[in-house]
């Protein structure tokens, strides 16, 4: 009994902090719940870049990361998926076609001068010198300890160069990229030789300044094209829709389950309830600590979840009730039901969670996010269906004779008629029987 | 003998040609329907595939208008004036109880499936100023593009989890009960997913209804529960057999242990689909046709593990009986 009480504190303390969790913790909606876009690029090979290679997908990476950030919305997610994709996921869109409009010019990366327009006043012109003509870019510093970033150019990049900054000592050259100017430095003598530096006037670069040129520059400097093959754009009025429409669909299905409970197994079903109320606690604040990101199909495997998370209780329930009208007494009687029908709980619940790693291996980010909140929901179903009710039950229903048969929905004139319950010694002597 | 304290309510071996023959009836009408797809189709698929697996994009326009089918005659017109080739449309009416709550007017979704739409393509222009000719106020909700390589590998995918996951349960059974259970219980998967299949293949005909990658995330789901059911009633025929194999014949056995488990099983299932049906009728109406694949797969699920699977693995023992007695 001291057990017991000790174990109902511990389940106390686990929904207390389980409390905390979902008090404290903002819930991660998914993209289908709040709007948003999501995307998968794949990179396309070009006559000068023939095979997808890691680098090439890292530079491509940075170069997407760089138009997306400058759309300004928070908590973009631009990541490699297999070996030549992108998936790509802007919350909060209400445009939904403007939300892929980035894509569709490649990174540019250009080298300009000065020059006077038709009406004499001076700007920025093109030079010829693009990102095509570089072949990579690197972080260094200089002998005075500043950061710098290098520049190195393919064989006609370096003639190009060699020739534009012969043509533009003393003046100043602008580093381009996508139409925002990055640096303009000047051009003190013509260098040959294809490596170039580019320093910052005044204080110098940071190391974040210079690193992320370094990114944008490798980026621009291998501009592959990439195409949608897959978008799933949500507007926010849709996602709103679905948030509140899987509220009203969960509180209806849990309500219908508890009253089914309670109407069919009596005492113990509000029992069960109560585990299932702890089961649900549990499960949302696991959701948040995790956090697992919820999405439509999330729900839905969290809904389903509900009604497979009695099943223990049903199969521990009915066999229970079978050991009372063999006229077990009840702590015997409740002892067993848990222990015979363990090996069919574990057994078929083992089953659901090789289906739900199969499914989160294999599947599209919706078909994950479904098979991730089923299982954990199998599994946390296993403690509140076991542990959490047979303690209750115990400390509820404690030792004694079953006196009203009417708390387990079973009639006075079932007791003593069931099937004759065979076990070996050391059944008994596990379930505490006493010839 | 195990007395189960009341009569049996169903008796497997009694009347086993009889679950057959149910069995039959449950599954001709879709095998008939997935046939007559196939050669209707120009793809030769048992049922009607949406683009998560060809490849396609689907625009959905949420309206304040009820949409009538003379209204859906007139966009399909108009859409194919602007050049789109027999455009897919379905139109979903929303039973908005909770206009409070979202703030929304939308009162019918009216989604637009076309082939793969490029990302400098006009084309959702086009289709924007045909729905604002047609209804006053349309708003994209929402934009699904699968590209025609993606559906492919999307595909291969999915043949592949389920495959997987059907040899992943046949390895567990095997290991935890005899090979023989295993394959009855993997019969009955096929079984329930023939039926899931069957049902979908008929709405695909009728109502147009398309199968996606939730489609098959559903059958595993089905498959998954249905076992897990079958698994119930094969641990308490072991348990059974421990006891009273020498007192009772095998078939005794096994109607004893499906009337053992019966209300379980019933009430199982009965918890599970009460969740869905609330999914069904109050929850999203993207997931309609989701929900729909599981409740049809768990309510034959536990027909199936009940009166099919457990008819399968006493069909096989009289079997092995016959033999050895000759």
């Amino acid at each position: 009994m001291k057990n017991k009480i000790i174990m109902f504190w511990v389940i106390v303390l686990i929904v207390l902090l389980s409390g905390v969790a979902i008090w404290k913790k903002p819930v991660k909606l998914g993209l289908d719940l709040v709007g948003g876009s999501r995307l998968v690029l794949e990179a396309e090979t070009t006559a000068s870049v023939a095979k997808i290679t890691p680098e090439v997908m890292q530079r491509l990476q940075y170069a997407i990361e760089s138009r997306v950030n400058k759309l300004g919305v928070a908590e973009t997610v631009v990541q490699q998926v297999g070996d030549k994709r992108l998936l790509v996921e802007i919350p909060d869109v209400t445009d939904l076609t403007e939300a892929k409009s980035f894509i569709g010019e490649t990174a540019q990366l250009e080298f300009k001068k000065k020059a006077k327009n038709a009406n004499g006043v001076e700007e920025w012109v093109s030079t010829g010198l693009t990102g095509q003509d570089l072949s990579k870019s690197t972080l260094t510093t200089d002998a005075s300890g500043q950061w710098v970033v290098s520049l190195e150019f393919n064989s006609a990049g370096a003639k190009k160069f060699g020739d534009l900054t012969e043509e533009l000592v003393g003046q100043t050259m602008a580093i381009f990229f996508d139409g925002e100017l990055i640096s303009d430095p000047r051009v003190n003598e013509p260098i040959y030789g294809g490596n170039a530096q580019i320093t910052s006037g005044g204080t110098g670069f940071s190391y974040e300044e210079a690193n992320r040129m370094v990114n944008l520059l490798n980026a621009g400097a291998l501009p592959v094209p990439a195409k949608i093959v897959e978008e799933n754009t949500v507007g926010p009025t849709l996602g709103a829709d679905s948030v509140a429409k899987s509220k009203v669909a969960g509180i209806i299905g849990l309500t219908a389950v508890m009253l089914f409970m309670l109407a069919y197994y009596r005492v113990p079903g509000l029992i069960a309830d109560i585990a299932l109320i702890i089961y649900s606690v549990i499960l949302f604040a696991l959701f948040k600590t995790i956090p697992v990101t919820l999405t439509l199909a999330g729900i839905a495997g969290f809904i389903l979840s509900i009604g497979m998370a009695v099943d223990a209780n049903i199969l521990i329930f009915e066999r229970t009730k079978e050991e009372l009208r063999e006229g077990r007494n009840l702590f015997t009687a409740i002892n067993s039901g848990f222990d015979r029908a363990f090996t069919s709980i574990f057994d078929s619940n083992m089953t659901t969670i090789i289906t739900c790693i199969i499914l989160y291996m294999l599947g599209t980010s919706v078909v994950k996010g479904f098979a991730l909140t089923l299982a954990l929901g199998v599994i946390v179903s296993m403690f509140s269906a076991i542990t959490v009710t047979k303690n209750f039950m115990h400390l509820i229903f404690g030792t004694g004779e079953l006196k009203h048969p009417g708390t387990f929905g079973l009639r006075q004139d079932e007791i003593g008629k069931g099937y004759d319950a065979v076990e070996t010694k050391r059944e008994k002597a596990r379930f505490g029987i006493l010839d | 003998m195990i007395n189960t304290g009341r009569k049996h309510l169903v008796h497997i071996v009694k009347f086993r040609w009889l679950w057959m023959g149910l069995t039959a009836l449950l599954l001709i009408p879709g095998i008939i329907a997935m046939i007559y797809s196939s050669t209707i189709y120009p793809n030769h698929a048992p049922m009607k595939v949406g683009i998560d697996y060809t490849g396609g994009t689907i625009l959905q326009y949420g309206l304040v208008e009820k949409v009538t089918n003379q209204d859906v005659a007139k966009n399909r017109e108009a859409l194919e004036k602007i050049g789109i080739e027999n455009p897919y449309i379905q139109v979903l009416n929303v039973n908005n109880t909770q206009q409070e709550q979202t703030k929304s007017n939308i009162n019918s979704i009216i989604s637009i499936r076309t082939k793969f739409i490029d990302k400098d393509s006009t084309v959702p222009q086009q289709i924007m100023s045909v729905m604002q000719q047609e209804y006053s106020n349309p708003e994209l909700i929402s934009v699904n593009s699968v590209g025609p390589t993606m559906g492919k590998e999307l595909f291969k995918n999915s043949l592949l989890a389920l495959s997987l996951a059907v040899l992943g349960i046949i390895a567990y059974l095997s290991f935890r009960f005899r090979f023989d259970y295993a394959l009855a219980a993997i019969l009955g998967i096929v079984h329930d997913v023939l039926f899931v299949c069957g049902v979908f293949s008929i709405l695909g005909l009728v109502f147009n209804v398309q199968i996606d990658g939730l489609f098959i995330t559903a059958l595993l789901t089905v498959v998954g529960f249905s076992v897990h059911d079958t698994i119930v009633v094969f641990d308490r025929i072991r348990e059974n057999l421990r006891y009273y194999a020498k007192k009772m014949t095998f078939g005794e056995i096994v109607d004893a242990s499906v009337n053992q488990t019966l209300a379980r099983s019933i009430n199982t299932s009965l918890t599970t689909l009460i969740t869905l049906l609330a999914l069904y009728f109050f929850g999203g109406v993207t997931t309609k046709d989701f929900v729909l694949a599981m409740i049809l797969g768990i309510a034959v699920g536990t027909y199936s593990s009940i009166f099919f699977c457990s008819m399968l693995v006493d069909f096989w023992n009289d079997k092995k009986e016959q033999k050895a007695a000759i």
